[in-house]
């Protein structure tokens, strides 16, 4: 059974590199409250290749969230550019999904509906649509599942319906927005490693926000470090490490240790000093 | 032993049926009542021994006198029900999709929704007569007021995260209205249906009191009472009462059904 689900996944692979590449020009984005101007972010410039998994982490306020509800079209009322394949993004697409922290499934359809009406507006055909449906249910573990409302889900199945849901539709981007955030510590450790396992069949290009900086170097090629008021990019930090990945392997630990100095404003040494 | 004893004791035979839980206060206002008919001629008239009542049950049931008139009844209800509620959604949904709609029609609805029904009866009399369109009006409205108000707040007080998903998944209009909007508004909707479905009732029995021409529960009242029938009087509030409980229990039934993706009991 569950070697046919890989055989099958496979199907859903992105062979094609060339897609999904994401390109940021100096981009900046402000909100008017009342008669003042509060930006949000200042000259970001941001790179990425396609098929990589790119973590950001920066403290609150820092506007990593609205960089996503930027990418992904929710908002388009910015200055700058954000090209997806060289094309400029100013309304929401089928080419980028994305999750949130709150899983935002309709809780009055059923799993398998609410993964189904992602792909309403997809043109292929029912029986395809119905086959994509099934498969990225096994895809993320929720086989059996299907008929269940969302408040019979448990916080950690819902999210990965809601994984699902966004990535049915094959997007060439991924957005993940503090997407473990909600769970308890134990669901999100196996959660992350289901992220690896299905982003590793899936390869589609993958940006996830988190605040959890272990979560951010497990999981990415790149982590970058955000900085607040207003939001800027701190630096970026390359992850020397294939996939899938040992969670305790050193090099983990010791980038781990250097952002969250970072992002505490502190020196390495101090932070490590008892 | 002692045990067994204790619960024995513990759990009354009444309290593991809700029913008849339930049956334990009419059971006693008949009792009272009884009590009370038999105190002098008086109270007699007041309080209609149960034995009359029941006689008059049996002849008007018989007769198909009290069959007819409980039909006509149901009928303007229902009809009015229908057609008031479903006017209410359309134009609930309108005001709550459209800004244009919401300040073209609000202030007209709120302003009329504040003269009370009774207020309208000598108008819509005069313009309709006493008969059934009249009659039908009166409840079309009462039904209408409550769907309008709950069928808005419901489509304003869809969540912005799920109208945002929509937007994600690319959804027209349309599909949003059906996917999205709708279904989030049916808990407000069906709170809608229940309150017009009280106040149908309630007003269809008030407007056939006041426009008494044709058969209705109502009308049948009203000649009962001029005849100092009390019987007959006692026997209308009855069938009125359980009608209603009847259809109020009923569309709570349908409600939970069509409500079961909610995470409630």
């Amino acid at each position: 059974m569950n070697a046919k689900s890989e055989i099958d996944l496979s199907l859903y692979t992105r062979t094609d590199n060339i897609e999904g590449a994401l390109s940021i020009r100096s981009l900046g984005k402000s909100y008017r409250i009342e008669d003042k101007t509060i930006p949000v972010l200042e000259n970001i410039n941001l790179d990425i290749a396609p098929g990589t998994f790119v973590s950001i982490v920066g403290p609150s306020g820092c506007g990593k969230s609205t960089l996503l509800r930027l990418i992904v079209g929710l908002d388009n009322d910015y200055s700058g550019d954000i090209l997806l394949d060289d094309k400029r993004i100013s309304s929401t697409s089928l080419d980028r999904g994305i999750v949130f922290q709150d899983h935002r499934l309709f809780p009055w359809k059923t799993v398998e509906e609410n993964i189904g009406l992602a792909l309403y507006n997809h043109d292929i055909p029912i029986d395809e649509k119905r086959q994509r449906v099934a498969d990225h249910i096994r895809l993320v573990n929720l086989a059996g599942f299907e008929k269940a409302y969302p408040h019979q889900l448990s916080g950690g199945m819902a999210q990965r319906a809601a994984i699902a849901r966004a990535l049915v539709n094959q997007p060439k981007i991924l957005l993940l927005d503090e997407p473990l955030g909600a769970l308890d510590a134990l669901t999100r450790v196996y959660l992350q490693q289901e992220l690896q396992r299905i982003w590793l069949q899936h390869r589609s290009t993958v940006i996830m926000v988190t605040h959890d900086v272990e979560e951010a170097v497990y999981l990415g090629d790149e982590v970058i470090v955000m900085d607040a008021h207003p939001g800027r990019i701190k630096h970026r930090v390359h992850v020397p490490l294939s996939h899938p990945r040992d969670r305790a392997a050193p090099v983990l630990r010791e980038l781990k240790e250097e952002i969250l100095a970072e992002l505490i404003h502190a020196p390495l040494e101090e932070t490590l000093a008892p | 032993m002692s045990e067994q004893h204790s619960r024995r004791f513990s759990a009354p035979t009444l309290m593991r049926f809700p029913f008849l839980q339930g049956l334990l206060f009419p059971l006693l206002v008949i009792a009272i009542w009884e009590y009370l008919s038999h105190r002098s001629a008086a109270y007699a008239y007041a309080f209609v021994p149960i034995e009359e009542i029941w006689q008059s049950l049996l002849r008007l049931g018989t007769s198909g006198e009290l069959f007819v008139n409980m039909t006509a009844t149901l009928r303007t209800a229902a009809t009015g029900l229908v057609i008031g509620s479903s006017v209410g959604v359309l134009v609930g949904v309108l005001m709550g999709v459209s800004r244009i709609v919401d300040t073209l029609v609000g202030p007209l609805y709120h302003a009329i929704r504040q003269v009370p029904l009774i207020g309208w009866i000598p108008l819509i009399g005069l313009w309709f007569g006493n008969g059934l369109f009249s009659k039908t009006l009166i409840v079309c409205l009462a039904s209408f007021y409550p769907m309008v108000l709950n069928t808005y707040e419901g489509i304003r007080n869809v969540d912005k995260c799920h109208r945002e998903v929509g937007r994600i998944f690319r959804l027209g209009h349309w599909q949003t209205f059906r996917h999205v909007l709708m279904p989030a508004a049916l808990p407000f909707i069906v709170t809608g249906l229940m309150q017009a479905l009280a106040f149908s009732w309630i007003s269809t029995v008030g407007s056939e009191l006041l426009f008494s021409a044709g058969p209705g529960l109502g009308g049948l009242m009203q000649t009962a009472q001029a005849a100092s029938r009390m019987d007959v009087v006692v026997l209308c509030v009855a069938c009125i009462g359980v009608m209603g409980f009847a259809m109020n229990h009923g569309l709570s039934h349908l409600s939970r059904r069509m409500l079961r993706w909610r995470n409630v009991r």
